[in-house]
């Protein structure tokens, strides 16, 4: 499966490219982009966020799971497939869940807003608000300690660097001739 | 010292200018050659490069035209900031080690050689080539105009320069730009940059307390006031919607690595280990400087709303208005030179990759060789790529800005499409071909170049950029699937597996 990696991304791609495609030709509401603010010139409002999430609400959030998974699937393409190992899948594994929990508790919070008109504050933001700008934020902060933190170990290990310096130094002797 | 808030101003946006002159007259005696100019012989330590690369993400739009947005439409436009984490991690797990190691295997100067030696194919170094040199016009263009707007808005508040014009501020802010590009190549740009990343860091920081101290409530009464007027603005997607949220999520989170701006950057540090370090200072000095594009805008909306403040002419007025009316002097001081910073450090990334580009590049891909004299000529031909772009954006200014605007086209969004792919994918996956390169940078660039033009608008606020890049990412992985399996030179082949 780790070598096939590059198939796994391109089959999240091809969904994500159906589900824009889904949603660009999903029957359209009025000022589904925001609409001008009635009385005050330069804003702009969303208006009825209930009609906007109708149609393509589920599409959205699809988007943005598998977005999520791609962001993943990414980043251990950008590791050496012998590094690969269960333990780095694992802590990729839980930086996936980490931001999949983040964003559906946005989008859970935004629902459960629409229905009641009602909202918690977390630090200064409607609570789904929160979600998404602290969340956000810090759902990719595991990914920012698995490359620091782990790379002599899956990065650039003391084995690579051997590689690596024999390369230049056949490409130095190569020069000299 | 209320009274003199102009002139504390000016003070402290002479005082940077005259820094930065200082710095390319120090860095013109450590530029030898074109490596020196152009990747600083790949020598700099973690500090330099990480402030460096945050700085150069952040340009004038993330002080002037971020806050504006955020004023416009609500919560929508943070989605371009709280994915900085997952845009900057993304960029270094895909892109760091390898462009690094490219470099310097095959001495590459420019981000067209790196992958020309990747594919072997001098077609898609043009093509890249190309991409940056439009992308340079527009993104100066709109940066040096920036500039001389700000300018003249901070000169004409004062006695001495009260009918001072825009072309005499394009000149004086263009002058100083070109002195220390020209002087000191990528070595004074990057050291400027550090001065003008710790600025940045101070504004944000500085800007956020004001911002939580004008509601008695705080943030959240700002917050609150935004929902009672409309409840979509202050929820999460905001006012444009989930879709333009997500849209700005893929092109500036994914997208972060396919900018030739930063991602050159991850070429010049001396040691490969320093990436370990670089990551998490970048970051927390981004993080901490896009303070001021949240809380500016969060606050004037709020602001506007609740009858404090009349409502603005224009959104990007948002900083401008907030500075003038909540902050201290010597606050408003240090956010008008982080201003400048942020405009300048984007500004001496594009000169410097623009040139490379129109010197090493495009030569080398039509005749095999770059021109002769590589260094004088990169500064000759910065001096005029400068000029042209200050031309440009004067020409927009008053007589059309319809040029300024399709070369404006060719922004982060089309970079992200075009560039992205091919060398953060095709970096890491041997069996990324030619013809899969060709094909997405030319999806990528008729998707967002059409849409563009045309003023093609997608409903549910999808945007041109996103479609562009799903479909270069896809067509990318799919034609070189389909496409015969190349052969990769040997260096290249062994530097892939490490």
């Amino acid at each position: 499966m780790r070598s096939k990696l590059i198939y796994i991304i391109f089959a999240v791609g091809v969904l994500m490219a159906a589900i824009l495609l889904a949603i660009i030709l999903a029957e359209n509401v009025p000022n589904s982009g925001g609409v001008a603010h009635p009385d005050l010139p330069g804003l702009q409002i969303g208006g009825d966020g209930a009609a906007r999430m109708e149609n393509i609400g589920t599409l959205g959030l699809a988007f943005h799971f598998l977005l999520l998974v791609q962001i993943v699937l990414l980043s251990v393409l950008g590791i050496s497939e012998r590094y690969r190992s269960i333990e780095l899948l694992a802590c990729m594994g839980g930086s996936l869940a980490l931001m999949l929990l983040v964003a559906w508790q946005m989008y859970s919070g935004h629902q459960q807003f629409l229905e009641t008109g009602e909202t918690d504050y977390f630090l200064g933001f409607p609570t789904a608000t929160a979600w998404a700008t602290y969340g956000t934020w810090l759902a990719a902060i595991p990914h920012v300690v698995i490359y620091t933190w782990g790379f002599r170990k899956y990065i650039y290990t003391p084995e690579d660097q051997q590689k690596y310096e024999a390369l230049l130094k056949e490409k130095s002797k190569r020069s000299e001739q | 010292m209320e009274a003199f808030r102009q002139e504390i101003i000016v003070g402290a946006v002479v005082v940077y200018m005259v820094f930065c002159v200082v710095t390319g007259l120090w860095a013109m005696r450590r530029t030898h050659n074109s490596s020196d100019f152009f990747i600083a012989g790949r020598g700099l330590g973690p500090i330099v490069v990480a402030l460096a690369l945050f700085s150069s993400t952040l340009s004038g739009f993330g002080f002037v035209g971020g806050p504006g947005l955020v004023y416009s439409i609500g919560v929508s436009s943070f989605w371009m900031v709280v994915i900085s984490s997952t845009g900057y991690a993304i960029g270094f797990f895909l892109v760091a080690k390898r462009i690094r190691m490219i470099a310097e295997l095959r001495d590459c100067i420019s981000l067209p050689d790196v992958v020309a030696a990747r594919y072997g194919s001098q077609a898609v170094r043009f093509m890249i080539a190309i991409t940056i040199v439009l992308g340079v016009m527009g993104y100066l263009a709109t940066q040096i105009l920036a500039m001389a707007v700000v300018m003249q808005a901070i000169l004409s508040g004062t006695e001495m320069f009260a009918n001072i014009g825009l072309v005499t501020c394009v000149v004086i802010s263009s002058a100083v730009l070109i002195f220390y590009c020209v002087t000191g190549g990528i070595i004074a740009s990057v050291y400027t940059d550090v001065v003008q990343g710790a600025i940045m860091i101070v504004a944000g920081t500085l800007i956020l307390f004001t911002a939580m101290n004008v509601f008695d409530g705080g943030m959240q009464e700002a917050t609150s006031i935004i929902l009672a007027d409309d409840g979509e603005a202050a929820m999460p997607y905001g006012a444009a919607g989930i879709m333009a949220s997500l849209g700005w999520f893929f092109v500036f989170g994914l997208g972060l690595a396919g900018q030739p701006h930063l991602i050159t950057k991850m070429m010049m540090n001396k040691n490969m280990s320093d990436n370990r370090t670089i990551l998490p200072m970048s970051l927390f000095g981004y993080v901490m400087a896009a303070l001021l594009w949240i809380s500016i805008g969060i606050v004037m909306r709020a602001a506007v709303i609740d009858g404090v403040v009349p409502p603005l002419a224009l959104p990007d007025d948002a900083a401008s208005v907030f500075l003038s009316v909540f902050a201290n002097p010597l606050l408003a001081g240090v956010v008008f030179a982080g201003l400048f910073a942020a405009i300048m450090s984007t500004s001496d990334a594009f000169l410097n990759i623009g040139t490379a580009a129109i010197i090493h590049d495009i030569p080398k891909a039509i005749r095999g060789k770059s021109v002769e004299n590589e260094l004088f000529w990169a500064r000759v031909v910065t001096v005029i790529l400068a000029i042209v772009a200050a031309s440009f954006a004067l020409y927009s200014h008053f007589q059309d800005a319809t040029l300024v605007a399709i070369l404006g086209a060719f922004g982060w969004g089309t970079f992200a499409a075009s560039i992205f792919p091919v060398v953060a994918v095709g970096l890491n996956w041997k069996g990324a071909t030619v013809a899969g390169a060709v094909t997405a940078i030319s999806a990528a660039l008729l998707i967002n170049f059409v849409s563009q033009l045309a003023g093609f608008t997608f409903p549910y606020g999808v945007s041109g950029q996103l479609v562009a890049f799903v479909a270069s990412m896809v067509l990318f992985i799919g034609v070189s699937l389909v496409t015969k399996k190349p052969v990769l030179d040997s260096d290249i082949d062994r530097m892939m597996d490490i």
